[in-house]
């Protein structure tokens, strides 16, 4: 009795905390919204080619990532070559990089002072291709993951049965992938769709999305109820489409234990043309923009340099570390808390992917309209930094507990652990590594979050993310190369989050194969 | 002395134990013995008080424990899948439920080694337990409920998880340590062999209630039902008892019974026949199979005598 009665009071923390910050702000949005959509918006040429845009430009990306993706993950899957592991343990590396790091290396490459030449600002290039950047190593991922739930078995006797590597490919290996990529490309959809960083850096005046124009419609014009209107437009698409993601997720079975292909060196010189063309486009899209910024704040001059002993720098790097800090606090208590509670009530579980779900931009919007006296209030900002963060805590201890079978606490009880006990000496420490996994998830999400700084932003809380933006909007190279600079900051903290996910201290790797 | 008395427990409409009530005495093995989902894992949990029961007593030399958390029971219980801890190597398991008991660890761990070395795993104490084979990881298992002295031991399925050839020269060192140990245990099991090999007492369980309980002899010699009997392994179950193999008589002077079928098994040849439209099925040795030089075929008659004074009768008839 206890026990259920403790974890009812675990699962009101996330839940008071889901319904002050995503829920009631979204509820008061669609209420501002709803008036606004009896107006003429659709009927706006200006406000129609936004829609257009932000609908083409995520439709357009999902097509280039699978196009691209889908062979680059089978030669990635299939073939053994130096390095291969390392590759696949770096593309996870963009989900933790902060959208204004890719933006910036987007435009070090290819914007107006780029190390090409070539500058595509102005077009919908940069946009499609900062998109790229953080969706290809999503579905190469994705497909890579379903490649490896079919056994070689299974192929094997498609040969046997007469079909060629290419016949074996559609006929075995594409229907098991199928499942897995659309799921994946629902989520680059949403990414798409829902994004703000890159679009407002990269989209330029004629390409940025609806989610930009909400944030200048607020910002710049006060127009709330065309902005609320937007707003619950986008809503209620990436709703549609989170849905459909939730549905095509949980279909997503995964065979107890598969013995996939093994990858095998490229033999032939078709096999070799296709491997080294995947790493050169890997490269060009996921690796260049990184590059591109580490080059070009490390050959950037010493005044650019300089810009990191300024006073408005060491004060946004204070605001950076203090923010981050503070809502990491908050989300290891609001995730460990969430994941607890979800192993008893299984709905709960879902509701930890809404804030994935919500665009940044509509919940800053929604807080902004639902506590407007508390706009300048420090609490606020936190809590959304919070709320953007907590999930992956709560989502990564949530996937490890399912891992602890109920009869290791239970065998710690028989041997005379207290409950407490049994959890600190037993699910703890098991749970231990999904938990700092999640804090690293959880810190480059903080560290990197630009939309809703920028929403709610105040002088004095300006942040790394801020003060780039801020650095971006002057004119002239030495800007840029500040920016650069800064980003580059940016871009080592990023690294450090990914080091520690995907390289944990030994005894954690051994505790792995339970 | 362990009691049971009139224990109740339900998962909405499944019944996992009726007003069941049972003693094993000190010292003493007993076999829980029934079909998979009737309530004997479920039965541990409770005696574990790792379940509540709706209703009923679990005493424990004359203590009640009921009300009891799991902790303070001292009742060690050994799982299926023995749940060893993967994040501790061999020497923190079995030293695990000695720290809980706030012994100094340098105390705990040569009680652990001490007791690791008895059961042969000396050099064991660092390894991953995800290393053991299966038979070790029993054995580990099985030192970490011992080491602490309980004063019951559950046993849930202890052998199920390990291959046929294994358990056979498991089980017969698993019984010494039993009787070494002193302590009434309890053995959850579904398979009648196992049962009959380690305990002194085997009750039998269908929903939630013990049908019959007594040593393994007498409940050959008396199985009290029909279901009883087919359960513990008879083939040739009446309406009011079971025909032993010693009760059919082979050979030509006897009528004729038509083979159904024939399988060659590891204890002999198994015959189904029918005779006069009832259904017998005889486990045939070697030797008796020999009189068959030119083999038995499905199809073939041959003569069967029955032995009507050989029935044994249902005891609850």
């Amino acid at each position: 009795m206890r026990a259920v009665f403790s974890r009812q009071a675990l699962a009101l923390l996330p839940l008071a905390f889901l319904i002050l910050m995503a829920l009631a702000p979204l509820a008061r949005l669609l209420y501002e919204g709803g008036g606004g959509l009896s107006a003429n918006l659709f009927f706006d040429d200006y406000l129609r080619w936004r829609l257009v845009w932000s609908l083409t430009q995520a439709a357009v990306t999902c097509v280039l990532a699978l196009a691209i993706g889908l062979p680059l993950a089978w030669a990635l899957a299939r073939f053994a070559f130096p390095g291969r592991v390392l590759i696949l343990r770096l593309l996870l590396l963009p989900f933790v990089m902060p959208t204004l790091v890719a933006a910036l290396g987007v435009l070090a490459l290819f914007g107006p002072h780029g190390v090409t030449g070539l500058n595509l600002q102005d077009t919908p290039w940069l946009l499609l291709y900062g998109n790229l950047f953080y969706n290809l190593p999503l579905v190469i991922r994705a497909a890579c993951e379903a490649l490896a739930t079919v056994p070689a078995s299974r192929l094997a006797a498609a040969r046997t049965l007469g079909c060629t590597a290419w016949r074996a490919f559609w006929r075995v290996e594409w229907p098991v992938a199928r499942p897995w990529l659309a799921s994946a490309l629902c989520l680059v959809f949403l990414y798409c769709f829902s994004g703000f960083g890159l679009a407002l850096l990269l989209g330029g005046q004629r390409y940025a999305t609806v989610e930009v124009e909400i944030y200048s419609l607020v910002a710049y014009e006060l127009n709330l109820a065309d902005a609320g209107a937007l707003a619950l437009l986008l809503l209620c698409l990436s709703g549609g489409v989170a849905f459909g993601y939730a549905w095509l997720e949980r279909r997503l079975a995964t065979p107890g234990k598969v013995e996939p292909l093994p990858p095998r060196p490229a033999a032939t010189l078709a096999e070799r043309t296709l491997l080294a063309g995947a790493l050169v486009l890997l490269a060009l899209f996921a690796a260049a923009p990184l590059l591109a910024v580490a080059g070009r704040a490390l050959s950037a001059g010493v005044e650019a340099w300089a810009v990191l002993g300024e006073g408005d720098t060491l004060a946004a790097l204070a605001n950076t570390l203090r923010f981050s800090a503070l809502a990491l606090g908050a989300a290891a208590v609001l995730g460990l808390a969430h994941a607890l509670a979800a192993q008893r009530w299984l709905w709960l579980r879902a509701a930890a992917f809404l804030p994935f779900v919500l665009s940044p931009v509509c919940v800053a919007f929604g807080l902004l309209l639902l506590y407007p006296g508390w706009s300048a209030s420090l609490a606020l900002l936190l809590g959304a930094y919070a709320l953007l963060a907590y999930p992956f805590v709560a989502k990564s201890v949530a996937a490890a507990l399912d891992g602890v079978p109920p009869q290791w606490p239970q065998a710690a009880r028989t041997l005379g652990a207290s409950a407490p006990r049994a959890f600190a000496r037993v699910v703890w420490p098991l749970l231990q590594p999904a938990f700092r996994r999640g804090l690293a998830f959880a810190a480059a999400t903080a560290l990197g979050e630009f939309a809703v700084t920028l929403f709610l932003s105040r002088p004095e809380w300006t942040t790394l993310t801020t003060l780039i933006y801020q650095r971006l909007g002057r004119p002239g190279a030495a800007s840029l190369d500040a920016a650069l600079v800064l980003s580059s900051v940016l871009m080592l903290f990023a690294v450090s989050a990914f080091v520690i996910i995907e390289w944990p201290a030994r005894r954690d790797r051994d505790s792995d194969h339970a | 002395m362990l009691e049971l008395v009139n224990l109740c427990k339900a998962f909405g409409q499944r019944v996992v134990a009726d007003h069941l009530s049972l003693n094993v005495a000190d010292g003493e093995t007993l076999a829980l013995l029934g079909p998979s989902g009737c309530g004997k894992s479920t039965l541990l949990k409770m005696i574990a008080g790792l379940e509540r029961p709706d209703a009923g007593q679990i005493r424990l030399g004359g203590v009640d424990l009921t009300a009891l958390a799991p902790e303070a029971r001292q009742v060690a219980l050994m799982f299926q899948d023995f749940a060893l801890f993967p994040h501790l190597d061999v020497r923190d398991n079995v030293a695990f439920g000695l720290i809980e008991r706030r012994l100094p660890r340098r105390e705990a761990y040569a009680r652990a080694e001490r007791a690791l070395a008895e059961l042969g795993l000396a050099g064991y104490e660092a390894r991953r337990v995800w290393t053991l084979s299966g038979g070790e990881q029993q054995r580990v298992a099985l030192a970490r409920a011992l080491v602490t002295s309980p004063r019951l031991l559950l046993l849930d399925e202890p052998f199920s998880s390990l291959d046929a050839h294994l358990r056979q020269s498991l089980q017969a060192e698993f019984r010494r340590r039993l009787a070494a140990a002193r302590i009434p245990a309890i053995l959850v099991t579904h398979d009648r062999a196992e049962a009959f090999a380690l305990a002194d007492r085997v009750a039998v369980l269908q929903q939630g209630r013990v049908v019959q309980c007594g040593r393994p002899q007498e409940l050959l010699a008396a199985p009290r039902n029909a279901w009883v009997a087919s359960f513990i392994g008879y083939h040739n179950v009446l309406d009011d008892g079971v025909l032993p193999e010693q009760a059919f008589l082979l050979g030509p002077a006897h009528p004729p019974a038509r083979v159904e079928r024939v399988d060659s098994l590891s204890e002999g040849i198994r015959v189904e026949l029918t005779q006069q439209a009832a259904h017998f099925t005889l486990t045939l040795s070697a030797r008796e199979a020999a009189q068959f030089p030119e083999g038995l075929r499905a199809g073939q008659d041959i003569g069967l005598g029955i032995d009507r004074s050989r029935l044994i009768r249902f005891a609850g008839a």
